[in-house]
């Protein structure tokens, strides 16, 4: 029947080809193109199908001979990057993968008229997150990219998911495990920082290149987070991990995303329960955990052929159109950036995308972040992890900085900032204590407790390119000191001033 | 003085029945550790109330869907891959490394201590290095993704060459004399290497066969970076591989298992059927170097 | 030291002699580092001298050569073939002409291109009609590179061709003034099968190697100092060039502030030889320990335990290698038969405890190599320890020997002299391990103090899967990878000269024959 079905359907289309070659005409893109489609696996076949649907309703003439693969969105990128030429010519990725892909030259801009269209319908955070400097760089798939919790009814009472501290008694009570990525996963991290009020914010060029940070992950706030992570961590029953098969090996509790649902549903059936993330208390105050919110897009690789081009956005277009999205929840349950989609009942009514719905409320759109901001920010989880007390913690955000900015270019302020460094005040050449300019060319730091035989030096923007003097000082007598330098030119005199 | 020979002749026996009692349970103890991997993968391609992993090895519900869905997949086309790619690459790299090996043991020509110090030392790169650049040498000449089959075939046989030292290992151990005593007679070198060395190397033939066959089956890391994006072109390593990742895990995993079992099959038989001689090839060469 | 004489060393104590040989194998190892270093000024010193005489050759071979070879030098072969060797000469001809007409149409193109690597990059065009950017792609660094070295390895083998060529007229004119008959073609083809088949043998495999494994291990080399990476990858994005030494300043020095390329790279470094070592000995003596329960007499159902262990080998490792490590994760089986047994009261983090810099993760990777490389080993062991003559056996037995000492005196010191060379080997291959870590832990748990250094490093990764970790990580620096495997190189080869260097009896190649 179906056979059937489609040779009527090709048969019509070569009808309505000779008919209407005429109207065709016109349309500079018409003609067969052959290309490389890469999708999730879950959504090979409806993909297929929206290409069929679009080569039999476009009205430029324009046909595809797609080959529809099966590539994972986060191997999509890491492909691409490796060879942009033997890439898909539209595929499909995770937004991390962003940056990195307009770096690496793997996706084209679109065009003026594409780029209107696609920011007046879908959701301003996605728009912005396929945005580089005015331009945008791809289209949104779906606005579903974020994380809330997935629960077993039967362990943890429906009044008690508001408290972490309650969920971590109830799954130590029951010995079932609280399961999320802490350890791994920067992604997840992020979410007790977002939710006592830290920002990790990121500016690029039109190139994509980064040209400054804003992140306040090390400050008091920052603190409170990697505390109440402590929490769970040093919990007995916590487990790392995102894997929502947890449910089936002892796991009342698992932090991840729309991805799981049925995984979930397939274990819990009537227990499945899912809702926005808890809140923690540190020092009597409740901070509600936050997280990234994030989305899938659809990129179209660089062409050489402009009419090669306009016809793969058109297709890129459509599949990620009003129409296209709904298909895609319909059959997957991929939640829609759609504005028009997103009002839906039927979307509206999903548990799980309710409970992220929820948890947006806070949640920090996912900007552009560099590729190397994942691999630093996930040491944070083991650092909390390892810490015993609150200078661990406070050490575990301390290199988390010193990371970041040797990563990253420091703002001037920074790199011309001066501080002192050495073996004092219980510190092991691993500490900077700020210095402030005075008069021109001298530095001085806060008094500083120094005991006799420590030493020390100056350096600046924290690191070693330039330092004085060049022997370290050595403390002679215990005191209080203020360290001055004085700068002049190539040559620095450092002095140690009694108070 | 009879006695005490007797006395001295049952402790003997009394201690090695303890000794051997011991070596039993110890033997005993490894056979289940070392089993119990595999026997738990089979287990789970039965199971089919689920599909994702679970925290018991015993299925609820026994059945053969796992094996029904890897025929309705693409496993199909990436077993027919690795496995012409096996057949090609044994025939092939046995026919290399018998050449390589036979030469440096019988032939002393002017480069030769050279020439092996020289694989030596460029046995000491890290391979994984130049994958990219072999991946770009294959794409060059068309090659990769969907063509992913014959560029691998050729990348695993080229350099096979350097794997030469547990086969020259073996041809050190048959006696020169053989080879001396052919050529009296008027054989030429090429007439000694088949009438007279090949028939005395059989165990060294089938050891490399085997160890040429079976390698294709694990390598994923390579491959991969040939065949990505076109399921056409991968091999079983690679296809299941993705069967792990997030997005799939959770409907995949049991499938993958079935996956695993019947990889495990063939090898496993082959492996079975020429043990006697993958010990004598390895025995006669490895030891050697 | 003090040097004994052979007859004075006889004469010394059991624990005298061992301390006298251990004492030695030390002291060789400066001795073997010196032989190491004097070996490479060799290479250059002869190298040096064999250009010269080479050149003054050549030039010998043109003033005294009669117009044949003369000519031989601009029209390669022509000697050959006037003195009746036409299909040497044509083959030297015919290299002639393939080589002209490469470099004319693509070689010369590349090798002008090799210093800068590309001039034009892409750049971004937009077609307002048909509301679209289109990329227009400028030089390709890569290629440049690529077709640059072989273009280089073409020229290196046409000289090589030129100088055998003129050679061959040397030795042509020489023989036919002492009035010997020169070779025909069909004595060469015959030559081929005989005296050379060497030749014929060696022809196929070295191509190989040559083009697959020396060819891109000198890309590679290259590619160190470039600045290739992900943003650079010479075509898409932008070109890459030329950056000198800059990226060893890098990886060996402290770079800018807080990253510290070399202490990441000693942490690394030396888990990798823990690793190695640990590897390498605790397979070697296990597998031997297992050969023998199996082999010992009076033990039946040998082939079982045998086979049994063997299934190991035979099932690809990613399967095996990656239920393995799912067994040991913190909800998997192994942690709910103990939780349920009451073994423990607390599931263990096999994978994830980072206390005392990951050593439960790092014992762990060994126990279950351990459970991988045993069957290797208990084969390789097998063959041997029944190669031993039993009559050593029994009379040892005679002597009152018990099995320890039977084991210390005889098996031991057996199987060492045997599989030394391969112990060498197989401690260089597990340095280069890639398959178990990445399969069981992929280098997790991750290591703070690490942190900021290319790719994110964990506790078990060896230099190996770092240099993966830097490929395909978040920046794809392919020259660093680059640098990273080129001090690989120079770890593993110091290593493997010194032993080999200090091994007995790897030297007398010719004794087992």
């Amino acid at each position: 029947m179906k056979k059937a079905l489609s040779l009527i359907m090709v048969l019509a289309m070569i009808f309505a080809l000779c008919v209407s070659g005429t109207a065709y005409a016109d349309s500079q893109l018409a003609g067969t193109y052959d290309i490389t489609v890469w999708v999730a696996d879950a959504i090979v076949d409806l993909t297929k199908q929206q290409i069929d649907d679009f080569n039999a309703t476009n009205t430029d003439g324009i046909v595809f001979n797609a080959k529809v693969e099966a590539v994972g969105e986060g191997d999509a990128a890491t492909q691409m990057i490796t060879d942009v030429e033997a890439g898909g010519d539209i595929f499909c990725f995770a937004q991390d993968q962003f940056a990195r892909l307009v770096q690496a030259g793997a996706l084209a801009k679109l065009g003026v008229k594409a780029a209107e269209t696609v920011r007046a319908n879908n959701d301003a955070g996605v728009v912005a997150a396929a945005t580089v400097g005015e331009d945008l760089y791809a289209y949104p798939l779906t606005s579903d990219n974020g994380y809330f919790m997935y629960y077993d009814k039967s362990v943890i009472p429906e009044e008690d998911i508001d408290s972490l501290e309650k969920i971590i008694a109830d799954c130590e009570a029951a010995g079932k495990y609280f399961s999320m990525e802490n350890e791994t996963s920067a992604w997840y991290i992020a979410s007790w920082f977002f939710g006592t009020g830290c920002v990790s914010e990121w500016e690029t060029d039109s190139d994509g290149s980064f040209i400054s940070i804003h992140d306040t992950f090390n400050s008091p706030e920052g603190l409170i987070a990697a505390k109440g992570m402590k929490k769970l961590l040093d919990s007995k029953y916590y487990l790392s991990s995102s894997d929502a098969a947890g449910f089936d090996s002892g796991c009342a509790v698992v932090v991840t995303g729309t991805w799981a649902y049925e995984t979930v549903a397939g274990i819990l059936g009537d227990n499945l329960g899912a809702a926005d993330l808890p809140s923690f208390e540190v020092d009597g105050k409740e901070y509600h955990m936050g997280s990234f919110n994030g989305c899938k897009l659809m990129g179209v690789k660089p062409q050489t052929d402009a009419v090669r081009a306009a016809a793969l956005h058109k297709l890129a277009q459509y599949l990620t159109s009003e129409e296209g999205q709904m298909e895609r929840f319909n059959a997957v349950k991929w939640g829609p950036a759609n504005l028009a989609d997103q009002a839906n009942e039927a979307v509206q009514a999903n548990v799980a995308l309710a409970a992220l719905l929820e948890q947006n409320q806070h949640s920090l759109p996912q900007g552009q972040i560099h590729g190397s901001w994942w691999d630093i920010a996930k040491v944070i989880g083991t650092d909390v992890k390892e810490a015993k007390d609150e200078a661990g913690l406070q050490k575990a955000l301390d290199n988390y900085t010193a990371a970041i900015s040797a990563v990253f270019n420091m703002s001037d302020a920074d790199k011309n900032a001066w501080s002192v460094i050495g073996s004092i005040c219980g510190t092991n050449w691993d500490t900077d204590f700020a210095m402030t300019e005075g008069d021109a060319g001298v530095f001085q730091s806060e008094v500083l407790e120094l005991k006799a035989g420590e030493e020390l030096k100056c350096r600046q923007g924290k690191s070693w390119d330039v330092n004085f003097p060049a022997d370290n000082v050595v403390v002679e007598a215990d005191g209080s000191y203020i360290v001055q330098l004085t700068v002049d030119g190539d040559s620095g005199v450092v002095e140690l001033i009694a108070q | 003085m009879n006695e005490t020979l007797e006395k001295r002749h049952m402790g003997l026996k009394a201690s090695a029945r303890i000794s051997n009692t011991i070596i039993y349970i110890v033997l005993i103890l490894m056979a289940v550790v070392w089993l119990i991997p595999f026997i738990c993968i089979v287990l789970q391609s039965f199971r089919v109330e689920s599909t994702w992993q679970v925290g018991y090895v015993i299925p609820q519900k026994w059945g053969w869907d796992n094996y029904v869905a890897l025929w309705n997949s693409d496993f199909k086309r990436w077993y027919l891959n690795t496995f012409v790619i096996a057949l090609c690459v044994a025939a092939l790299q046995t026919v290399i490394v018998l050449c390589m090996s036979y030469t440096l043991s019988r032939f002393r020509f002017k480069l030769r201590d050279g020439l092996m110090r020289f694989m030596l030392i460029l046995g000491m790169f890290p391979g994984m290095l130049t994958m990219i650049i072999l991946y770009r040498v294959l794409k060059d000449l068309g090659l990769t993704q969907a063509n992913a089959v014959p560029g691998l075939i050729l990348v695993y046989i080229a350099s096979s060459g350097m794997g030469y030292y547990v086969s020259k290992g073996f041809f050190d151990t048959i006696p020169k004399s053989l080879d001396e005593a052919a050529r009296v007679d008027g054989a030429t070198r090429a007439q000694v290497l088949y009438k007279i060395i090949l028939p005395l190397a059989k165990p060294i033939v089938i050891y490399t066969i085997l160890t040429a066959f079976m390698g294709p089956w694990g390598d994923f890391v390579f491959a991969k970076y040939v065949s990505f994006g076109t399921s056409a072109g991968m091999n079983v390593a690679v296809g299941m591989y993705g069967w792990l990742q997030l997005d799939q895990i959770g409907q995949k995993y049991t499938m993958f298992c079935a996956g695993g079992v019947i990889v495990a099959i063939p090898v496993t038989i082959l492996f079975m059927c020429l043990q006697k001689y993958y010990v004598e090839g390895v025995t006669g060469g490895a030891v050697k170097g | 030291m003090k040097q004994y004489s052979d007859l004075e060393y006889l004469r010394l104590s059991k624990s005298q002699k061992f301390l006298y040989k251990l004492a030695s194998f030390f002291t060789a190892i400066p001795r073997a580092i010196g032989n190491f270093f004097l070996a490479i000024g060799r290479f250059f010193k002869n190298a040096g001298l064999g250009v010269g005489k080479e050149l003054a050759d050549i030039f010998l071979t043109f003033k005294d050569g009669d117009w044949k070879t003369k000519t031989s030098y601009l029209v390669m072969g022509f000697g050959s073939i006037a003195r009746g060797q036409v299909l040497r000469g044509l083959m030297f001809l015919l290299m002639e002409v393939v080589f002209i007409f490469y470099m004319v149409t693509a070689g010369g193109h590349w090798m002008s291109m090799l210093p800068s690597l590309g001039k034009i990059g892409p750049h971004e065009e937009y077609n307002e009609i048909l509301d679209a950017y289109t990329m227009v792609y400028g030089d390709n660094s890569f290629k440049i590179l690529l077709y640059g070295v072989l273009t280089m390895f073409f020229i290196v083998a046409f000289l090589y061709t030129w100088r055998l060529n003129v050679k061959q007229n040397q030795l042509a004119e020489e023989y036919l003034k002492s009035g010997r008959r020169l070779k025909t073609g069909a004595d060469d083809l015959r030559s081929l099968v005989d005296e050379q088949f060497y030749k014929t043998l060696l022809a196929l495999p070295l191509t190989g190697i040559l083009v697959f494994t020396v060819m891109p291990i000198v890309f590679m080399i290259l590619v160190a100092f470039t600045n290739y990476d992900g943003t650079h990858d010479g075509y898409n994005n932008a070109l890459f060039g030329w950056q000198g030494l800059s990226n060893f300043r890098t990886l060996l020095t402290w770079s800018g502030s807080g990253v510290n390329y070399s202490a990441t790279f000693g942490e690394i470094l030396t888990w990798t030889l823990i690793w190695a070592f640990f590897a390498t000995f605790t397979n070697y003596f296990l597998g031997m320990f297992v050969a023998m329960m199996i082999n010992k007499k009076g033990i039946k159902l040998k082939k079982l335990w045998r086979t049994v262990l063997v299934m190991t080998i035979a099932i690809p490792q990613f399967i095996s290698l990656l239920y393995v490590s799912k067994m040991f994760a913190k909800n998997g089986i192994v942690n709910g038969l103990l939780l349920d047994l009451g073994w423990i009261k607390q599931a263990i983090d096999f994978w994830g405890s980072t206390a005392h810099n990951g050593l439960l993760p790092r014992v762990m990777v060994i126990v279950i190599n351990i459970w991988i490389g045993i069957p290797y080993l208990m084969l390789i062991a097998t063959g041997i320890l029944m190669n031993i003559p039993a009559d050593l056996y029994e009379s040892s037995r005679i002597d009152g020997a018990n099995a320890w000492q039977q084991y210390t005196k005889i098996t031991l010191p057996y199987m060492l002299f045997i599989t030394g060379p391969y112990l060498l080997t197989s401690f260089t291959s597990n340095m280069n391990n890639f398959n178990v870590i990445y399969l069981l832990t992929g280098g997790a748990p991750t290591n703070a103090a690490a942190s900021g250094a290319a790719g994110s490093v964990g506790y078990t990764d060896l230099l190996i899967t770092w240099l993966f970790k830097i490929t395909t990580g978040a920046e794809a620096q392919y020259y660093l990878a680059s640098v990273v495997g080129i001090m690989v190189f120079v770890v593993v080869a110091v290593i493997s000269l010194v032993v080999y260097n200090v091994l007995p009896s790897i030297k007398n190649e010719e004794d087992f024959q």
